[in-house]
């Protein structure tokens, strides 16, 4: 699916959003706020935000506390649990939610913007993460100029075309880009793309001469070898002043809410398996490295 | 740490002290009944018998000496007599002196023999002019500093006898005379501080060691005494004396001991306060991660960002500790109340968070508790049917609210509290009075609680839009709803419950509604005085009340069902899905909160993996500082992971030295009720 057809699924001039978080502190620098867009095209087999993989609402239900009432399950006619299933507005512990809710860019930025003084004061700003914030070019673009001159990060997993990816590195004050696999085929297996559009993205902002962040999500057995970390430190060395390399070992808890959507888990490492988590591939080329 | 501390830290962790321990169950009160003897009379009594009874005890490399070895007090009255004064007087708490805070240092600085003598002073001009009631104050005093000398006598001579030539020195000295060394400052505030509980009083507060033993800390830096390694080594022994005997203090649960420590604050000029010694006791508190004492950190605008984080490093420690107050809201508040501005500036922090004078003030900051959903349950079966706009019903609210103040007020009276005449003795002006501090000091303001502030806004929020501006929702409809505490009525639960409107949202007409409330609390405690002269002063505080007022309604229009609690203090109800700490402080520093300033804190909780980075601290900082940058009166910030509470509550015996904070004090998990501890799990918790 294009991230053009998929915008227009996410609904016609809207965009969707499944989250908000206030002061996300490993967003960006200073106090942020960070806002998840829904959708994603790539699917990594250790995604622990699964909410934010479809471009549509989804119902979210927590098991524990249901007092098996059915109160859920009779008809509502509200429009928003139409397309769910489930009355979400009658659960009296509160165990049902839509994940997903489309909204105007204006009225999301209004929403965000309720915190600007705050984050300002705090020598931040906002951070636009997701799913792929991406996969919502216009959405996305229209929303960044509501916020200007807030400081504005995006976290992009880098899979997008070069004039949407151009535009939005030139939008952004930060860009933190995931880079998950070096090597095409372990790529496509970890995460269903190939990674050709995400290292040419790559090569765009690196030739940009912004400065940005590389993350590396880290996950046994997969992408946590010294093999691997070597070549995306020598990917990286050329531009090692403006940049920084932040490594995400992977959430024991990554698999919590795939029961939530009814879904199931199929992790790729067992769940014991701690990853190997080395910065000296970094270290040794001098690019300034850490473990959030 | 060092290897002596490392030892007398294990000390402590194992309880082996305990062994010198003994039950002393002397029938006191008996004796005492049959003698006819006035209250004063049996305290100084109970005083002599129990430090005659202690036993000098000092612990191998101990450099601070004291230590309990008589568990109880026995009581000075029978139960029947207790009885008879409970029915003829208003009793706070367990009758005695309590919460308040003691004048240390000027004692430290002069020493007990210049002490007694002014006393004895005294007592000749009372007997001069026939004063009976100073006689027996004063000679009350006298025999119990006499009997402090004694057991201070005792502990020179063990001191001696075991080789320890140092420790025998020292108490050559203190208390009688004043002290001129670091080390001998400490002993002697322990002396003072152990003289206090044995004398009965309880929530015997610590105050501003971090200013008053600053020139003896300098001196001996200055003098080559010490150097900054050693001087800590002092302190950290010092800390660990709040320990020892903590657990035979009284308190609501174990850990509800009121040893606060103030640290930093402004000075009268504006400079800040924040010192060396400062610094290096929030840097004793992070290495021992103990529960005593508790620590709470005085900033404000001026306040540099690195003594955030410096107290972020301790927040990390997940002790609930410092709690913040911000000396911007605090001393204005304080002088608005007829506080002299030095005395304002002086302030230190109670048991919990209430704000209270060393030395001058015998302020009783708890003495009650207004609840303001049951002012707006109230309202809503009397007077929402009969409203024609929110402004309308409002207004009846604040009425409500005024007439609940003198209520609560007018119940108050005949109060009594067991004489202290050690504790007098720290007492401004009680010597040159001749009267005992129970009988009240410079200042005796009552303060007020105001529990359960949103869910009473969150409930007028709800009705502002359901009923008055949307119209969807029939005032007997809501009235119904609540008396079946939404049974049958569960669309509405969860629009009231989970709705966007909630207190914590940072939304304008939201927070205005809180600002209306807490304008009104003031408003309706300004004019009321209490039967010594003393004002009321009205908190943001929830002390244990956001249980037990939670019990005296129903359920309420903010979606809470019947049974379910309010939050503790200054907080998010609850289950009201706020956007974050962000909206949290917006709200929550928006009312004029030096109107309220009783004290009672914005609670807080993050994930500890929030601290684990030092970049994510240093924001945790800047996040403190913008609270009270905006205004923010006090601010209570726990690092705590749910995961783990659950774990403890299934596996206690796993858990034994996991703390967290319940409402103004820190306490040891496993220790707490289940009921507190449900609380503590299901506060609002923030992950980022």
């Amino acid at each position: 699916m294009s991230a053009d057809s998929a915008r227009k699924r996410a609904g016609g001039g809207r965009g969707i959003i499944f989250d908000l978080r206030e002061m996300t502190t490993h967003d960006g620098p200073g106090i942020r706020t960070t806002v998840f867009f829904k959708g994603c095209l790539l699917r990594c087999l250790w995604c622990h935000n699964p909410e934010g993989i479809a471009f549509e609402p989804e119902l979210m239900v927590r098991s524990k506390g249901c007092a098996h009432c059915g109160l859920c399950a009779r008809p509502c006619g509200h429009p928003e649990c139409a397309e769910l299933g489930r009355c979400v507005r009658i659960c009296p512990s509160g165990l049902l939610r839509a994940a997903g809710e489309r909204v105007r860019a204006d009225e999301l930025a209004e929403r965000l913007l309720k915190t600007a003084d705050i984050v300002e004061e705090g020598g931040g700003g906002f951070t636009i993460s997701g799913g792929e914030p991406l996969a919502q070019p216009a959405f996305l673009f229209e929303l960044m100029e509501l916020l200007k001159p807030n400081h504005l990060a995006i976290e992009t997993s880098g899979f997008a075309s070069p004039e949407v990816f151009e535009r939005a590195i030139a939008l952004a004050d930060l860009v933190m880009l995931d880079l998950k696999h070096m090597d095409p085929k372990e790529h496509a297996r970890g995460t269903g793309v190939e990674n050709a559009p995400i290292l040419a993205n790559l090569e765009r902002i690196m030739a940009s001469g912004r400065r940005f962040v590389a993350r590396i999500p880290l996950i046994p057995g997969f992408n946590d070898s010294e093999g691997n970390m070597r070549a995306v430190a020598e990917r990286l060395a050329p531009a090692k002043s403006r940049l920084r390399v932040e490594l995400l070992p992977c959430n024991p808890l990554a698999g919590a809410k795939y029961p939530m959507l009814g879904r199931r888990y199929e992790s790729i490492y067992p769940p014991e398996a701690a990853p190997r988590v080395d910065l000296s591939s970094f270290d040794s080329l001098g690019i300034e490295a850490l473990v959030l | 740490m060092t290897e002596i501390i490392r030892k007398l830290y294990a000390q402590i962790l194992t309880k082996s002290h305990h062994r010198y321990r003994r039950e002393w169950n002397e029938d006191l009160a008996s004796d005492y009944c049959a003698g006819r003897m006035k209250p004063l009379e049996r305290v100084a009594r109970r005083f002599c018998a129990v430090l005659a009874a202690e036993k000098a005890i000092i612990l191998d490399g101990e450099r601070i000496s004291l230590i309990r070895t008589v568990e109880r007090l026995p009581p000075i009255f029978t139960p029947e007599e207790w009885r008879d004064i409970k029915d003829h007087h208003f009793i706070h708490e367990l009758g005695c002196v309590c919460n308040i805070s003691p004048d240390y240092a000027s004692t430290i600085s002069r020493g007990l023999d210049v002490r007694r003598t002014e006393a004895l002073l005294r007592l000749e001009s009372c007997r001069a002019s026939g004063d009976d009631e100073g006689i027996l104050f004063l000679e009350s005093m006298i025999m119990e500093i006499d009997a402090l000398f004694g057991l201070c006598e005792r502990y020179r001579v063990e001191a001696s006898r075991i080789g320890r030539e140092d420790i025998a020195e020292i108490f050559a000295k203190v208390p009688r005379k004043g002290a001129s060394t670091f080390r001998e400052a400490l002993q002697f505030f322990r002396i003072l501080h152990f003289a206090l509980w044995c004398e009965g009083e309880y929530h015997n507060t610590i105050g501003r060691l971090d200013q008053y033993l600053f020139p003896y800390f300098q001196a001996d830096i200055a003098e080559g005494r010490l150097d900054e390694e050693a001087a800590f080594d002092l302190l950290e022994e010092f800390f660990l004396s709040f320990n020892r005997d903590s657990d035979l203090y009284p308190g609501v649960q174990q850990g509800d001991n009121g040893q606060s420590l103030v640290l930093g604050g402004m000075a009268e000029d504006g400079s800040e306060c924040f010192n060396l010694l400062s610094e290096l006791c929030l840097r004793a508190s992070r290495e021992f991660k103990l529960i005593d004492p508790k620590v709470n950190l005085r900033v404000a605008s001026a306040s540099s960002l690195r003594v955030y984080e410096l107290g972020t490093e301790l927040t990390k420690e997940g002790l609930g500790f410092p709690q913040y107050s911000n000396d911007d809201v605090v001393v204005p508040g304080l002088a608005d109340l007829g506080y002299a501005p030095e005395d304002a500036r002086n302030y230190v922090v109670a048991a919990c968070w209430e704000f209270i004078i060393p030395g001058k003030g015998m302020d009783i900051p708890n003495i009650a508790a207004l609840s303001f959903p049951k002012v707006v349950d109230a309202c809503v079966r009397r007077d929402l049917v009969g409203a024609a706009s929110f402004a309308d019903f409002l207004a009846a609210v604040k009425r409500e609210l005024g007439r609940e103040c003198a209520r609560l007020a007018g119940g108050i009276r005949d109060l009594w509290m067991i004489p202290a005449p050690f504790m007098s003795l720290l007492m401004d002006g009680c010597v040159s009075r001749a009267r005992d501090v129970s009988l009240g000091a410079k200042y005796n303001n009552y303060g007020f609680h105001g529990v359960g502030l949103s869910t009473a806004v969150d409930s007028l929020a709800a009705i502002r839009e359901l009923v008055f501006e949307k119209g969807e929702l029939g005032t007997r409809d809501l009235i119904a709803a609540l008396d079946d505490d939404f049974v049958g009525h569960e669309e509405l639960l969860n629009t009231l419950r989970y709705g966007s409107l909630k207190m914590g949202n940072g939304d304008p007409e939201v927070d205005a509604v809180a600002a209306e409330l807490l304008d009104a609390f003031a408003d309706g405690t300004k004019e009321l005085r209490n039967e010594r002269g003393g004002r009321i002063r009205p908190g943001t505080g929830s002390a244990m009340y956001y249980l037990w007022s939670s019990r005296e309604i129903g359920a309420s229009p903010d979606g809470r069902r019947k049974g379910e609690w309010f939050s503790a203090n200054f907080s998010p109800s609850l289950f009201a899905r706020v956007s974050g700490p962000l909206s949290v402080i917006k709200s929550f520093s928006s009312p004029r909160l030096s109107r309220v300033i009783n004290g009672g804190p914005l609670t807080m909780e993050f994930h500890s993996t929030l601290f684990q980075d030092a970049e994510s601290q240093a924001k945790i900082a800047r996040l403190v500082k913008i609270f009270i940058d905006r205004g923010g009166h006090q601010l209570q910030l726990n690092a705590v992971n749910r995961d783990v509470l659950m774990d403890a509550q299934a596996h206690p015996e796993r858990y034994g030295n996991l703390i967290v904070r319940v409402w103004g004090w820190s306490a040891y998990f496993v220790e707490l009720d289940r009921e507190f501890q449900d609380h503590v799990i299901r506060r609002q918790e923030y992950v980022g």
